[in-house]
């Protein structure tokens, strides 16, 4: 089933221009590895990068299960970049 | 082709315009909005721009534009193996291979590691060695991290290179950058007073070769400005003679006569003090230092330059171009650029106002 993610400014900059993706995928992680940013969301050793939020269907995945979040039933994955630098 | 400066900053890479007497600059808008800009190169064999990108959400990457900075891409792999117990942390450095190893790109960053590209950058492979050195439990991380910020081709010999990783030294490879041996003797780290002149963790600066005589490189060190004549055997202390300081970062050579330096000293020490208690520049003037005699003597060089000022001019921050007579450039963490069109003669002022400057590189407008 297709989701929408939906990507901050400077991640739709790096995907080409896109801001949202359809993709597929049964759990949260399974979709953000099909992004064409997948390498700015994981380290090298496949963890998502600590100032990464991610929101599903508006909740935050850490309420949830994580990357394990399964996808059923949801319509939107939301990307935000938390506060950080200066 | 119009002479063209790559500004690194921490806010995106600027890219300015000169005319050809490299007096009037235009500053374009802002690139790679979002990413601290380490520092970008032009490649001369094509024209294209590579930049060492950091950003505090997303990590360290390159990015490679073949049309002048309009478009971007990124590599895969640009990361330490899945299994090590160090983690890429920061991009440091980008050197364009040389022109008869078409497609060869070199990459440094921290916690001190090395990566070579065999495509212009779509594909990166750890270089082993370095990452798992003999001697890496002695380095320990400089202000700035553990970063590869210098990495120096031999023109003469396809199988010599070099790198400079603060606070772990100067090494070379005889074998095409598949390892690397420590070539630091006679550099100090008077930061260990227990063992001034160890095999390595000497804090290198900035290190750059001269492809005008075979052999010879310099440093700017924490602990002094040195000069190898025999490819790192042996450096040679060159202060006392002129320089108000040892302590500074940046370093610029001019390409057409092996024996010119310049530097930009930073506090007021000399050994067996250490500086860097203040990083900025010595008695509050912004002054750079040229020696024409290969460091025997060092003569203020600063006409031009504003007397009063507190500045930090960065390891990255400070180039020289391919003209003759070469241009010397360096920027400012407080965002002024510099350039002396006539070698150290006479600067002017070619940008300010810029975010702080982490690097400048020169090029030409394709």
């Amino acid at each position: 089933m297709a989701v929408t993610v939906l990507l901050p400014a400077l991640l739709a900059t790096e995907a080409g221009g896109a801001n949202a993706f359809e993709v597929d995928g049964e759990t949260l992680g399974d979709a953000l590895r099909e992004l064409p940013i997948r390498d700015l969301l994981f380290d090298e050793r496949g963890e998502l990068r600590g100032l990464v939020n991610v929101y599903v269907d508006r909740q935050d995945m850490r309420m949830r299960d994580g990357l394990d979040t399964s996808l059923d039933g949801a319509s939107e994955i939301r990307i935000v970049a938390a506060i950080a630098g200066g | 082709m119009a002479p063209m400066i790559l500004v690194g900053t921490r806010k995106g890479l600027f890219l300015l315009h000169g005319d050809a007497d490299r007096r009037s600059w235009t500053v374009d808008e802002p690139l790679l909005d979002g990413w601290e800009i380490y520092h970008a190169v032009q490649d001369p064999r094509d024209g294209s721009l590579y930049a060492a990108g950091n950003n505090p959400v997303y990590g360290a990457t390159v990015h490679r534009s073949t049309d002048n900075g309009k478009t971007w891409t990124r590599g895969e792999g640009l990361g330490l193996p899945e299994d090590h117990e160090l983690k890429l942390e920061k991009a440091w450095h980008v050197e364009p291979g040389r022109a008869s190893e078409p497609g060869r790109v070199w990459f440094g960053g921290a916690p001190g590691v090395l990566f070579r590209s065999d495509d212009s950058g779509e594909n990166w492979e750890n270089v082993e060695n370095v990452l798992d050195h003999p001697t890496r439990e002695k380095w320990n991380p400089g202000a700035g991290g553990m970063c590869t910020h210098s990495i120096q081709l031999d023109p003469a010999d396809e199988n010599r290179m070099y790198i400079g990783i603060s606070a772990a030294g100067v090494f070379r490879s005889e074998d095409g950058g598949e390892t690397f041996t420590a070539a630091n003797k006679g550099t100090a780290a008077d930061f260990y007073p227990d063992d001034p002149f160890p095999e390595v963790g000497q804090c290198v600066h900035k290190l750059l070769l001269h492809a005008g005589q075979e052999g010879r490189l310099w440093q700017q060190n924490h602990c002094g400005v040195y000069r190898t004549d025999d490819y790192g055997e042996n450096w040679e202390r060159l202060e006392g003679n002129g320089l108000p300081s040892a302590f500074g970062f940046p370093l610029a050579l001019d390409h057409t006569r092996p024996d010119v330096a310049f530097v930009i000293p930073e506090d007021k020490v000399f050994a067996p003090d250490v500086g860097g208690g203040n990083r900025v520049t010595t008695d509050g003037r912004l002054r750079v230092f040229r020696t024409d005699d290969g460091g025997k003597s060092w003569e203020d060089s600063s006409n031009g330059l504003p007397d009063r000022a507190w500045v930090e001019v960065l390891r990255e921050g400070m180039a020289s171009d391919t003209e003759t007579p070469a241009g010397i450039y360096f920027g400012t963490k407080s965002g002024s650029v510099f350039v002396s069109p006539t070698t150290g003669d006479d600067w002017i002022e070619a940008a300010g106002f810029l975010p702080a400057i982490l690097s400048v590189e020169t090029g030409e407008w394709q």
